[in-house]
């Protein structure tokens, strides 16, 4: 039987991972997009791609892009491995599969 | 362990945002190929203005590198990745649909070149506003705001047409494009 993954089913990591998820392979997000698109603030998107990150389900890649800090966040093929997994057991779960 | 109700809810969850990513990526290439586009008209209004008997040596220069810019840009740009035949099917009906903007310009209508000078603009903006029935309400805003303007400007502006059309067209393309890059 398998098991829902405790690191993405919180909601807000589970919209981080969705969202990097339906992005090409090797292609991330800006920080400032992530956040308007899973609708984060600033302390609490930090601290979960944080937790994701020592999962290694995510990798983040700080730059300067002139003088400004330019964070991207990309699912790593563990994380994408992670969250389909996650997703399969959620679908399972509402077809009767799983108790 | 989640019931399904929950697990239901949190699919939900990840449809929701799995769209408004999809979304994002629409408009990040679009807004890069209207900002283009609002730049080149701009260019070819004023170019118009100033050489006008070359006008429609001009704006078959500043179509050709339009449509070339923009399938660069699909092409090239890294988010559009996986959506070849979707952009492919998305070709063919803009250029159907410039078939039949000639067909009516230029067979049907004989329209003269102020009323071409506004047909076509108002035409591809209709363009614009059907997509954004599919891809958002971006598109069908900057639509209609600039179709507006146009029509305003075919009315009143009188001689000074081509340079309102610079201004209100291309500066209309420009800003949108902007705008449609913030939401």
């Amino acid at each position: 039987m398998a098991e829902l993954d405790e690191i993405i089913h919180q909601p807000l990591r589970l919209r981080i991972m969705a969202a990097l998820n339906a992005l090409p392979v090797s292609i991330g997000l800006e920080f400032a997009r992530l956040k308007k698109l899973t609708g984060a603030t600033d302390g609490n998107l930090g601290a979960h791609i944080e937790t994701l990150a020592r999962a290694g389900y995510v990798s983040v890649d700080k730059a300067f892009v002139g003088k400004k800090p330019q964070t991207t966040v990309t699912a790593t093929a563990a994380g994408r491995g992670a969250f389909a997994r996650h997703v399969a057991t959620l679908q399972e779960i509402i077809a009767g599969k799983q108790p | 362990m989640i019931d399904s109700q929950q697990a239901s809810a949190a699919l939900d969850d990840i449809n929701d945002v799995v769209q408004r990513v999809r979304q994002s990526q629409i408009y990040q290439i679009a807004s890069l190929i209207i900002i283009m586009w609002g730049v080149l008209v701009f260019v070819g209004y004023i170019a118009n203005y100033t050489w006008s008997p070359q006008g429609y040596a001009i704006w078959l220069v500043i179509d050709l590198v339009g449509i070339a810019g923009s399938i660069g840009i699909a092409a090239f740009s890294g988010v559009g990745r996986g959506t070849g035949a979707f952009a492919i099917r998305l070709l063919m009906a803009f250029l159907l649909f410039i078939a039949f903007g000639i067909f009516c310009s230029a067979v049907l209508g004989h329209f003269g070149p102020r009323q071409m000078l506004v047909f076509w603009p108002v035409f591809t903006m209709l363009f614009y506003a059907l997509a954004g029935l599919w891809f958002g309400y971006a598109f069908i805003v900057i639509a209609l705001g600039s179709s507006a303007l146009i029509v305003i400007g075919y009315f009143y502006a009188g001689p000074a047409l081509l340079l309102w059309m610079a201004v209100v067209h291309g500066g209309a393309l420009v800003l949108g494009g902007l705008w449609m890059r913030r939401i």
